[in-house]
């Protein structure tokens, strides 16, 4: 993680984060099984208690609604299943690494950014209004080349400027970013349907909805079947914006001063780290990336603002975390919740089972990926046992 | 310094709240309908729908202080709520098969309500003092399973997604409730406004003058000098997140037979946001309950403002710019009124004893 420091004070650090890598990923590994077993746990419990026509699975004598085997199977299926789910899940993981890198990059320098929701809904709205007054002034094979960027840009500055704010407010009146955060997510959204409301409704449907933005600004399928909402080449772009979000924090100086910060506050100030500059411009970006995310989000998937937008910024939270808060981790996390989700739909739709079983497990997850000494506990007592080998570090 | 900070945190949020009032009025058409506002605040059903709405708030509010002043940051109160929230509504609807019924079923209900959010808190309490979570991100995610739990538990045991059930109604002291303006107001209210009435001055007492109280503050302060007399840490930040539980079992199974009668399982579910308007009261308030409790109380002031005011149809302002209002104040109140004294220790695992 930290090749370009001297080995002395990577050792240092290393002993700060408390974790190597691969322990790491094997802590990561534990608690998504875990989960999965929990959540089992909970099917079987949930099946028990509730009463259903056609039991789906008999053990011991007695009937269940649900077989957690079955469910999962059904998961599984409906995210990788068809090309039309396929999508779906890369779609989810593209605007999960999204708010996902909005949550890792401010907790790399240590900060709590809770706002991605905020930036995420604010940024969404500015991308809509920016291309519904843009759209009916350029036309022709200009017009995508014109709309596109004008749209991402729309949703990254506003993003960033709503992530600017709770950094002003840290580094000025010492505002702590968990709470200035959390307040600035209700008022966004509050903000956002207001705004709708009184200047951008769409008449022409019931509840709080802008009109669609132009054709020519929605982003295409390629590769997969129309209608899909999802672009590869989105995709692309976005694992490149991870690579280059990888070579900030590993080999720039400010990637460098955002990592001592996170680590070791007095010692990076004391190093001449420019406190007040990086937590501002961590947050800066996080609040542009989460934007960016906002903005896909309309010209990908819905095409218009509308109330009740997923809560793609809080599960960027438990995407970075079980990532380990690095940009290159996020790819295999959000394609794990990516998978959740659109599994989770899948399950409610063929099985009737609620879909927010997957939000309980994607809760279990990150409350386990905050728990690694239970894991490293769990393993030493095994090793003592005598179960596993001494040798390496697979006792996570 | 938490005295005259706090003293003076009030009396900004007091002009601000005057500020926005006075900004409302100029916005508003000059007639009858600022009139019609006013009468709508300074009126007793207003001040007892304040009271009933500060409820939950202010008990998450206490909760929350509990813990922190403990040392242990405690985001997840939402989700404490909610769960206790979802299993009252559970066993109200389940204790009738079992042939209880009437009172002593909604208040068995409140009680295993309790119960549960104390279960939860002591799985919490496990992982962050002896496992050592990251607080914050702990936190977070019993919220977001508490989240998840609801409608996934609600849609499979009932067929509505906001089941509902009786409330307690009101109580009424004799004599006392026949005072005029503070009669209704104190004393015809529902129970879970009297515990509130007595939870309060409780956790100020219980915080500043028992031996468990100075425990649990020095052990958000100063953990090591607490270990160094003898006391175990994890033990007393084990009491200050359990004590967390129960007050916040108090608030979320309390708002829903005491008071709402349902559960919403779908979006924000019916606690809606409650517990985090607690954990920034009680940052509002400095940590202090008596304070703590009035910055719930301004919120309510809001919540309950912005229902009123919808029922004046002249008045054209969009509802959701009252919903947000509380936020506004909460944020920009607690950034200029000098920073909040938050306890030395919160948030970091104690290391010293195995």
């Amino acid at each position: 993680m930290s090749r370009a420091l001297p080995e002395g004070l990577r050792r240092t650090l290393r002993r700060f984060a408390g974790l190597s890598a691969v322990e790491r990923v094997l802590v990561s590994g534990a608690a998504v099984v875990v989960a999965l077993l929990v959540g089992a746990v909970m099917l079987l419990g949930s099946g028990y208690v509730a009463s259903c026509r056609e039991p789906a699975l008999f053990l011991a004598g007695t009937s269940f609604c649900f077989d957690p085997v079955a469910v999962y199977a059904a998961m599984y299926q409906g995210a990788f299943g068809t090309p039309v789910n396929q999508a779906l899940t890369l779609q989810r993981m593209t605007l999960l690494i999204f708010t996902g890198l909005a949550f890792a990059i401010p907790y790399r320098a240590g900060l709590f950014n809770i706002g991605a929701q905020g930036q995420f809904v604010l940024a969404a709205l500015a991308t809509t209004v920016s291309l519904l007054a843009l759209g009916p002034l350029v036309s022709g094979p200009v017009a995508t080349a014109v709309l596109v960027p004008v749209g991402l840009l729309a949703g990254a500055v506003v993003g960033g400027l709503y992530g600017l704010l709770p950094g002003v407010l840290k580094t000025r009146y010492g505002t702590n970013e968990v709470i200035s955060t959390l307040l600035l997510n209700f008022i966004a959204t509050g903000v956002a349907v207001v705004i709708v409301k009184r200047a951008f409704n769409n008449p022409e449907i019931q509840g709080t909805v802008t009109r669609s933005i132009p054709e020519a600004a929605t982003l295409q399928p390629w590769l997969f079947p129309p209608g899909t909402r999802f672009s590869v080449p989105v995709l692309a772009a976005t694992l490149l914006l991870v690579g280059g979000f990888w070579w900030l924090l590993n080999r720039t100086t400010l990637g460098y001063d955002i990592r001592v910060l996170g680590r070791q506050q007095a010692a990076a100030v004391f190093g001449g780290v420019d406190d007040d500059r990086v937590t501002v411009l961590s947050m800066v970006i996080a609040g542009a990336v989460a934007g960016l995310g906002g903005g896909l989000y309309v010209m990908m998937v819905v095409g218009r603002w509308q109330v009740g937008l997923p809560a793609l910024g809080f599960d960027g939270i438990a995407v970075s975390v079980l990532a380990g808060n690095n940009p290159v981790g996020l790819v295999p996390a959000g394609l794990l919740f990516g998978a959740l989700q659109s599994g989770g739909l899948a399950i409610n739709f063929q099985l009737g089972i609620p879909r927010e079983l997957v939000d309980v497990l994607r809760g279990l997850v990150i409350l386990l990926v905050a728990t690694p000494e239970l894991f490293r506990i769990v393993g030493r007592r095994l090793q003592r046992q005598g179960r596993l080998r001494p040798a390496g570090g697979e006792s996570g | 310094m938490s005295a005259t900070a706090t003293a003076r945190r009030w009396v900004f949020a007091g002009a601000l709240v005057l500020a926005v009032l006075a900004a409302l009025r100029l916005v508003v058409p000059v007639g009858s309908v600022p009139g019609r506002m006013l009468a709508s605040v300074l009126d007793v059903g207003y001040a007892s729908s304040v009271l009933r709405l500060t409820v939950p708030i202010a008990f998450a509010a206490l909760g929350g202080i509990f813990a922190e002043r403990a040392g242990v940051i405690n985001i997840g109160i939402e989700g404490f709520l909610i769960v206790s929230a979802l299993t009252t509504v559970i066993v109200a609807r389940r204790l009738p098969w079992a042939g209880v019924t009437g009172p002593a079923a909604l208040w068995l209900a409140f009680l295993v309500g309790v119960l549960v959010s104390v279960a939860v808190a002591a799985v919490f309490a496990v992982l962050v003092v002896r496992y050592r979570s990251n607080q914050v991100i702990a936190g977070l995610a019993v919220w977001l399973i508490a989240l998840g739990l609801a409608p996934f538990i609600t849609f499979t045991l009932f067929d509505s997604s906001s089941p509902t059930i009786d409330t307690f109604g009101t109580w009424s002291v004799p004599l006392l409730s026949e005072l005029p303006v503070v009669g209704p107001v104190l004393f015809d209210a529902s129970p879970t406004v009297y515990m509130l009435l007595v939870a309060t001055p409780l956790a100020w007492y219980a915080l500043r003058y028992t031996r468990l109280g100075r425990r649990i503050r020095a052990c958000g302060e100063n953990p090591k000098a607490l270990a160094t007399g003898g006391v175990s840490v994890s033990r007393v930040r084990y009491a200050g997140v359990l004590i967390s539980g129960v007050l916040a079992g108090v608030g979320g199974a309390g708002f829903t037979v005491g008071q709402v009668g349902t559960f919403v399982a779908v979006g924000q579910t019916s606690i809606n946001g409650r517990g985090f308007l607690g954990i920034v009261a009680y940052l509002f308030g400095n940590y202090n309950p008596f304070a703590a409790v009035g910055g719930a109380m301004l919120f309510a002031g809001f919540d309950s403002l912005q229902l009123r005011l919808q029922q004046i149809g002249a008045l054209d302002i969009p509802a959701e710019l009252f919903g947000i209002l509380p936020f506004v104040v909460v944020l920009v109140t607690i950034t200029l009124v000098r920073r909040t004294r938050v306890p030395a220790a919160l948030g970091e695992p104690y290391e010293g004893e195995e």
